[in-house]
């Protein structure tokens, strides 16, 4: 539809001719974009293949105990990822145990009360969050954000909740707690205006019936806003983990390297990302194909976390279209 | 990765001259260690300005440079550690050689504490491994009498990545200390059981600066040129020299001859009375057999000789009369 409208006016002026080359022109359009679609698929292909083929010796070495053991040790060719699977799961849930309840304030806030002219420039400032390149967050992270949660945030956390051995008495300026931060500054960005497409979604008609009734903004919110949007905030909070998994500067940066396996988050501990960025360069062969192990591993989860949250967010589109 | 890539295009002034292949001088490309990277941007302009010549050179470390020549997807390549037996039957055909040296320093961040405290290596060994914790543990109050240390909690800052650094620093220490040695060993990557991993020098010098009680390990290059406190190690004759040029050069007369596998001048003999314990020969790989043959010796014999004079100003000790024969010697293996 829109090809014929944009081509018409010109087709018009300069009489037949001018078709002809139009469509020459959309043909060579469909086939260069086809070929880029196409394109993208092979070198999700190459890529995977390269992964697995790096990963191989790892695999048949180690097979599924890889997954279990914790210890990583390049000169004595012992590799076992738990630590690493054990990081990645901490920094991404916590980050996004902190990035959601934001980022649906956020958007409830953008949505739904704040004044109509300030709505865009607000968006605007937060979706130029997600723009600050990653490495920048990590040398700000180094600089500013370790030595001030670990003056200040660790010991007062440690002083109101130091019975829960995550925020155990020892404190470190690199280490699981910095990377969360770290990655909820990165993750708030995608959360919140997906989360607050989800919410346009919701029928005007709904949250006009639930006012009639007599409800104040916040029944509003809680009655019918939240519960209608409650798959799209969930694929959203997928998006967000799979964008926290996979992050590897800004955490390496910050998270301070160290192996092991602690319930206390303010010490260092290390991501499988991370570990791949840090280690790949000048790594033996084994311990190449151990990181390409580890590179399998993070693929798997990332197909698998944005393959849920594809679901869902067809579920809401679906709705949405319904409605 | 994207930070390698990023601190490689940064040292590499100029890549248009590596496509253009000519026997006889011309532009060769080179890629490898970080820790040569100063001397090498050096080298670079002045060998240009001399012969008109182009040298391009990556720094992605060490082991991409063994990587890299190995595939020979570069000229020349660059590592702080000698290749292995395994790493030079698998280059097919290569040789290495020293080129530069320097020295890694026990950097650490102490309120409290004066510069250049006191250590020996068995001493900076447990530190490592978790055995001396604390920075008044009587291990090293005895080292440093009449220094009132304080009772701090020592922090020890590695190399999270792949480092020419933590090859000479874990060959010093398993060189003094046997524990040390099997529970750990010798590497650019190795697992140590405490302490806090950073990612490049960068990272390693920000740990430590931000961190009370922390001691990390660094090019003494890098800690004059950041104003950092570091420690004094022992040297087989009882002496505790400063990481000077002159200490550097003291164990680097040591290497009487460079065998094939490289030599280590870590914890020289006590002949060296002045030498500092934790020196480092860096080295360049060269295939035997390459169509720029002629370029590469030429651009290794500037190196070697005038590129030497460079050395002092940047840190670097200056390569022993010695090394530069056997040097000299392995060029002759290279042709065409």
């Amino acid at each position: 539809m829109t090809t014929d409208a944009a081509t018409a006016p010109s087709s018009l002026l300069s009489g037949q001719g001018r078709g002809l080359v139009d469509r020459f022109g959309d043909r060579a359009l469909y086939l260069i974009t086809l070929l880029a679609a196409i394109l993208s698929g092979v070198i999700l292909g190459g890529i995977t293949y390269e992964v697995f083929k790096l990963a191989g010796s790892a695999i048949s070495k180690f097979g599924l105990g890889f997954l279990t053991t914790s210890n990583w040790d390049p000169v004595h060719e012992q590799f076992g990822a738990a630590q690493f699977i054990y990081g990645t799961a901490v920094s991404s849930f916590g980050a996004l145990l902190i990035a959601t309840p934001l980022s649906i304030a956020i958007a409830l806030f953008l949505t739904e009360l704040a004044p109509r002219r300030s709505r865009t420039p607000i968006a605007v400032l937060v979706e130029l969050l997600a723009g600050v390149p990653s490495v920048i967050l990590g040398l700000w992270g180094i600089l500013v954000l370790g030595p001030f949660l670990n003056d200040t945030v660790e010991p007062a956390l440690h002083a109101a909740l130091g019975w829960i051995p995550l925020f155990g008495g020892t404190y470190s300026p690199v280490g699981l707690f910095p990377a969360m931060v770290i990655l909820t500054i990165m993750t708030v960005p995608i959360v919140s205006s997906l989360t607050r497409e989800v919410f346009a979604t919701v029928p005007p008609s709904a949250k006009e019936g639930a006012l009639a009734l007599g409800g104040t903004r916040w029944d509003m919110m809680t009655t019918t806003v939240l519960p209608y949007s409650r798959p799209g905030i969930i694929a959203a909070v997928m998006l967000g983990l799979w964008r926290a998994v996979g992050e590897a500067i800004a955490v390496t940066q910050v998270i301070g390297g160290a192996p092991g396996i602690h319930a206390n988050i303010f010490i260092p501990a290390q991501t499988m990302a991370s570990q791949i960025a840090a280690q790949y360069q000048g790594a033996s062969p084994l311990n190449q194909s151990a990181l390409g192990y580890l590179a399998v591993v993070l693929l798997i989860l990332s197909l698998v976390f944005n393959g849920v949250a594809r679901l869902l967010v067809r579920g809401v589109q679906r709705r949405a279209k319904v409605s | 990765m994207i930070a390698l890539g990023v601190a490689a295009c940064g040292s590499s002034s100029d890549s248009s001259g590596s496509a253009t292949a000519s026997s006889g001088g011309g532009p060769i490309t080179g890629a490898g260690s970080t820790f040569v990277a100063p001397l090498m941007s050096k080298w670079q302009a002045d060998y240009a300005s001399k012969t008109g010549d182009t040298v391009t050179y990556g720094a992605i470390g060490s082991g991409g440079g063994i990587e890299q020549i190995t595939a020979r997807t570069v000229d020349f390549g660059a590592s702080d550690a000698p290749m292995t037996q395994d790493q030079l039957n698998a280059c097919k055909g290569c040789v290495q050689m020293p080129w530069s040296l320097g020295a890694v320093v026990p950097a650490y961040n102490l309120s409290g504490a004066p510069n250049n405290i006191h250590l020996t290596g068995p001493v900076l060994a447990d530190m490592f491994l978790g055995k001396i914790t604390t920075w008044n543990d009587p291990e090293i109050t005895k080292l440093n009498p009449g220094v009132n240390l304080p009772s701090t909690k020592i922090t020890p800052v590695y190399r999270s990545d792949g480092s020419g650094d933590t090859y000479a620093f874990t060959d010093y220490l398993s060189a003094v200390s046997s524990e040390f040695k099997s529970q750990v060993g010798v590497g650019t990557e190795v697992k140590f059981p405490t302490g806090t991993g950073a990612s490049g020098s960068d990272g390693v010098a920000a740990a430590v600066s931000k961190t009370d009680g922390a001691v990390g390990y660094l090019t003494i290059a890098y800690v004059n040129s950041n104003g950092f406190d570091y420690a004094l190690e022992q040297n087989a004759a009882g002496n505790y020299p400063k990481a000077t040029i002159p200490a550097i050069n003291a164990a680097a007369a040591t290497a009487k001859s460079v065998p094939p596998l490289g030599v280590s001048i870590v914890d020289p003999p006590a002949s060296a009375a002045n030498a500092w314990p934790d020196s480092t020969f860096t080295y360049v790989i060269l295939p035997t057999s390459s169509d720029k043959a002629d370029a590469l010796k030429a651009f290794v014999n500037y190196a070697i000789g005038p590129g030497q004079s460079f050395a002092e100003s940047l840190g670097y000790g200056t390569l022993p009369k010695q090394v530069i024969a056997d040097d000299k010697t392995a060029l002759n293996k290279v042709g065409g």
